[in-house]
């Protein structure tokens, strides 16, 4: 059996694969549009937005943050130790991974009824629709990538150290997308007043 | 591994730095704020994603989208 190692430094090979990276800039580029927009709508009806945002909890933004980059950093770690062949390391940062999206995800839901019990749905006004329309699609993204961490988990406990390198860095890529957009959501939504 | 896990350390950082900016009511309060979570997606990028040590393309084409969101959000603010 031959062993093929990938030349990262190679424009074709990035880490998780061409095609996820080209899907990633896609991605960032919707959100960054949209979050501009926020931006500029902002602009035409400051109090609005400003009597808006002091409606959110930053606090629940920050801690969803914090559980966000702790499972960015335990799936870097997984992906890690799985190039060691340390399968045992591997599925144990995989779960925790699994846990930082799934107590995001549970914040995200308590935030959710709140602004639901309280009114704040998606026709309140401009603000409260870039609101949901954001945070919703990228918790989409974040229930997709926890689907493709679930499944990458089950192939790992099938076949032990027989997934390939790739597949491992591809689903981290994606979930480290999940990441970069939330940092640049969390800051134009809930802390620039 | 140790340098991930002082990225990890500085992102955290910078998260309570970036909600302390906030609080703080000044001209530059979105422009830190801004800067703050710039360091953030590059420290993401570039250690969790190992962007560092994928083709200098991807390295600039990442550095270019922030660079130009930052700077497009700050104009419009």
């Amino acid at each position: 059996m031959t062993k093929t190692t990938i030349d990262y430094k190679n424009i074709y090979y990035p880490p998780g694969g061409i095609l996820l990276w080209l899907i990633i800039f896609l991605e960032l580029i919707t959100f960054g549009i949209a979050l501009l927009a926020m931006v500029y709508s902002s602009r035409e009806e400051p109090e609005s937005f400003h009597n808006s945002r002091l409606l959110l909890n930053s606090t629940i933004g920050a801690i969803n943050t914090v559980f966000l980059i702790s499972s960015g950093f335990c799936m870097a770690q997984s992906v890690t130790y799985f190039k060691l062949k340390n399968l045992k390391k591997t599925n144990l940062y995989l779960k925790l991974t699994i846990l930082g999206g799934l107590l995001f995800l549970g914040l995200k839901g308590y935030e959710y009824a709140d602004k639901i019990a309280l009114g704040y749905t998606i026709g309140y006004n401009t603000f409260f629709s870039f609101y949901w329309m954001l945070t919703l699609f990228h918790v989409i993204h974040v229930l997709v990538g926890l689907v493709v961490l679930c499944s990458l988990q089950l192939t790992l406990n099938k076949t032990k150290l027989e997934t390939s390198t790739e597949n491992i860095a591809s689903c981290a890529a994606f979930w480290h997308m999940c990441d970069l957009i939330w940092i640049l959501v969390f800051p134009v939504v809930y802390l620039l007043l | 591994m140790k340098q991930t896990t002082y990225t990890l350390l500085a992102l955290i950082l910078l998260t309570l730095i970036a909600a302390y900016i906030s609080t703080t009511a000044g001209v530059y309060t979105a422009a830190g704020i801004l800067i703050v979570s710039a360091c953030k997606f590059v420290g993401i990028s570039c250690y969790f994603m190992e962007m560092k040590k994928a083709h200098v393309f991807w390295k600039i084409a990442i550095l270019i989208y922030l660079f130009l969101f930052t700077v497009i959000a700050l104009i419009l603010i």
